[in-house]
């Protein structure tokens, strides 16, 4: 099993939908996923055209088990919801011994093969048990300044957690609202590629049908399968970015 | 202007570099006068509509040399030629007055049930005798 967590501490850079589009995705590939929401928002439900429930909150504060709180979602995918009571669960977090690795407890002998945390963005004690719990980090970021400083505090805060003894299997960098013809997307792009490296992940074109979607309550595999967000950018024979390339990323670091 | 490349590097995931490269290079035609911008994008909207016309095939290197020669011969493009030939094909095909059936023979291919076996005088062009 490898758990993936979905950090930037700078809010509306495409988490949510990155983890739900993903996990929809890696479950049509017959990986066996789950999808952990741990944010009090509790955007993950509304994604999938449900209602909010407090699934974190039953997990952790009432001790129910994790098999009697996920919400099937389809055949390969399971949720554990979360609303504005996961708030509450920070709190209980706060006050109980062994706290950073509470999360980790409960995943650890879970029955699936990928587990994705999509998490607040925020610094809190939840925040930091998804980032304990993880062997991956995917950093969505917008090509912009402010969301690329999220990117280096939220690899301070794992450089921090690598020296209390954990150890990361890797992180990407995944540009997400990527618009090719800006010279600043372009600008932070080179940056990006120039810092980072083979960290960076192919990014997500920007794309009207992925605001669309949400409203739906449908995940892009649905809604808008052919959508430049899925396919990337044509170029030739070949396509660059998109969510489909990015899964195969994804079940590269799955598969190895 | 000396145009910078992005090296495909190891270091970068293949996509990315293929994606920063076609960016730089707008970004460089972008500082470019106004007629070369418009001759540049003239070529590539020239390239990108003859994209689907493109076909690769493996052909006999005999049925290949014929084919240039004939081309060269009677100052006709290449692929009109081809393509005269395949449409006649076709149509022949399609009329029955091709039977594939004695070229067939079973393929060990996971993709195909058939190979084409052509006997040689088939594919040994026959040159017109000057």
């Amino acid at each position: 099993m490898k758990i993936f967590a979905f950090a930037n501490q700078k809010g509306g850079v495409g988490k949510t939908t990155t983890a739900v589009t993903l996990a929809d995705g890696l479950a049509r590939m017959k990986v066996k996923t789950l999808l952990v929401d741990l944010d009090p928002q509790g955007h993950l439900a509304l994604s999938f055209g449900l209602e909010k429930t407090p699934g974190l909150y039953r997990l952790i504060c009432l001790d129910e088990t994790l098999e009697k709180v996920v919400v099937n979602i389809s055949s390969n995918l399971d949720l554990v919801t979360g609303d504005k009571q996961t708030e509450k669960v920070k709190r209980q977090i706060t006050l109980s011994d062994f706290r950073e690795s509470i999360l980790t407890d409960i995943l650890q002998d879970a029955p699936y093969d990928a587990v994705l945390l999509d998490m607040a963005p925020s610094l809190d004690v939840l925040h930091i048990n998804g980032l304990i719990a993880a062997d991956w980090v995917v950093i969505p970021t917008r090509p912009d300044a402010l969301a690329v400083d999220g990117v280096k505090e939220i690899l301070t805060t794992m450089a921090e957690i690598n020296q209390s003894g954990h150890r990361y299997r890797g992180y990407s960098i995944l540009p997400t609202f990527f618009d090719r013809t800006t010279r600043e997307t372009f600008l932070q792009f080179q940056d990006l590629a120039k810092t980072f490296g083979e960290h960076l992940w192919p990014p997500i074109p920007q794309d009207t049908r992925v605001r669309e979607t949400v409203a739906y309550g449908k995940t892009l595999w649905d809604y808008a399968p052919n959508s430049v967000s899925m396919n990337g950018y044509k170029d030739g024979k070949q396509r660059l970015g998109g969510y489909k390339q990015v899964l195969a990323r994804m079940l590269e670091v799955i598969n190895d | 202007m000396t145009e910078k490349k992005f090296e495909r590097r190891t270091t970068l995931d293949p996509a990315v570099a293929d994606l920063l490269s076609g960016m730089h290079q707008r970004q460089v035609e972008s500082q470019l006068p106004r007629k070369e911008r418009e001759r540049l994008s003239r070529e590539r909207a020239k390239i990108q509509s003859r994209r689907d016309q493109r076909a690769t095939y493996d052909l006999p290197p005999t049925l290949r040399e014929e084919i240039m020669a004939l081309s060269e011969e009677l100052r006709i493009p290449a692929s009109q030629l081809v393509t005269l030939a395949l449409a006649r094909f076709l149509n022949d095909y399609h009329l029955e007055k091709i039977d594939l059936g004695k070229y067939k023979q079973p393929s060990r291919s996971p993709r195909y049930d058939w190979n084409l076996i052509f006997p040689d005088e088939l594919i040994r062009i026959k040159k017109k005798k000057g």
